[in-house]
């Protein structure tokens, strides 16, 4: 028997970096793999990956953490340079679909630094990652978004 | 000009109604095929519009509003489960604006003599261009056109 959860997560966070180098962390492929990479999951053997990073364009890549092949395909909708990047995702477990997603990431001015905000709202599909399914997604894309807070330092002039 | 603001929503909408969850799951693929079954029922298919009832299939569709600008539906299919379920992102334009980003699930299952079907819209509004309580109401109206076509087709 089918069944969805939806849920809506926000996750704020301030960067020591002007929204253009902020937003810059998200637009390639070299600056997104540096700090993107969760340190437990390596990439899958033999999978495709694409990094199209414009309106219509898709991001696509396969992770194997413990065990389980993970596939993330993404398709961007809007792209407002510095200010705001919207795309739909949906993520594999093996074969199976575990979740439709919309994310918006929100880059504004903080003083000298940048607030960014993450919202995304997905549907998390057939219990696949059970109840706890969003609260997984939200702690991998905290965790990620920590790995920022290093890349930005590290390349930071 | 409002900013570059977005405002997020969920809204779910419910309907029960005395046709069986597979008559109901064939109507919207048919109206697929046939044309739409959003917004725009009664008009006929015109160049550059796209129907494609499949799994990375996309919808794509143009109506001029007599008074105002042409509004765009431009949707993708991520999950379909015949009889069960239906799951896309849409995005919609006004004129050459992006005014939402979302994603629609569609549940069907059986209740007391029919389908209880479950609409519900996980949705970014941009920049003051459209609003989650519009949109929740355009799709009301939209589910009853759908209601009404489907208990108008013979049987």
């Amino acid at each position: 028997m089918t069944s969805v959860i939806h849920d809506t997560f926000v996750i704020q966070r301030s960067y020591q970096a002007t929204p253009a180098r902020v937003f810059a962390a998200f637009a390639s492929p070299e600056a997104k793999n540096s700090w993107g990479d969760s340190a437990e999951a390596g990439p899958a053997p033999g999978s495709e990956a694409e990094f199209d990073f414009r309106v219509g364009g898709r991001e696509r890549f396969s992770h194997v953490y413990q065990g389980t092949t993970y596939r993330y395909d993404a398709l961007y909708y809007d792209i407002v340079p510095d200010q705001r990047i919207i795309y739909c995702y949906e993520m594999y477990a093996g074969e199976a679909r575990i979740s439709v997603s919309v994310a918006t990431i929100e880059f504004a001015k903080d003083g000298d630094g940048t607030a960014l905000t993450v919202t995304e709202q997905g549907v998390y599909l057939d219990g696949i990652d059970g109840d706890q399914a969003p609260a997984l997604r939200k702690g991998g894309t905290e965790e990620m978004l920590d790995g920022l807070t290093g890349y930005l330092a590290r390349t930071a002039s | 000009m409002t900013g570059r603001a977005v405002q997020h929503a969920t809204f779910s909408i419910e309907r029960t109604f005395e046709f069986s969850p597979a008559e109901v799951f064939a109507a919207f693929a048919t109206a697929e095929a046939n044309g739409r079954w959003l917004f725009a029922p009664d008009e006929a298919p015109k160049d550059g519009d796209e129907f494609d009832f499949s799994v990375g299939g996309r919808d794509h569709f143009a109506v001029k509003t007599p008074d105002g600008p042409t509004h765009t539906y431009d949707a993708s299919y991520y999950d379909i489960v015949p009889d069960q379920r239906i799951i896309y992102c849409y995005e919609m334009y006004s004129g050459d604006a992006r005014i939402s980003v979302s994603v629609a699930t569609i549940e069907l299952s059986p209740a007391q003599g029919g389908t209880r079907l479950t609409f519900t819209e996980d949705g970014a509004y941009l920049d003051g261009l459209d609003l989650p309580r519009q949109r929740e109401e355009g799709t009301g109206f939209v589910l009853d056109d759908f209601i009404r076509a489907l208990r108008d087709q013979p049987r």
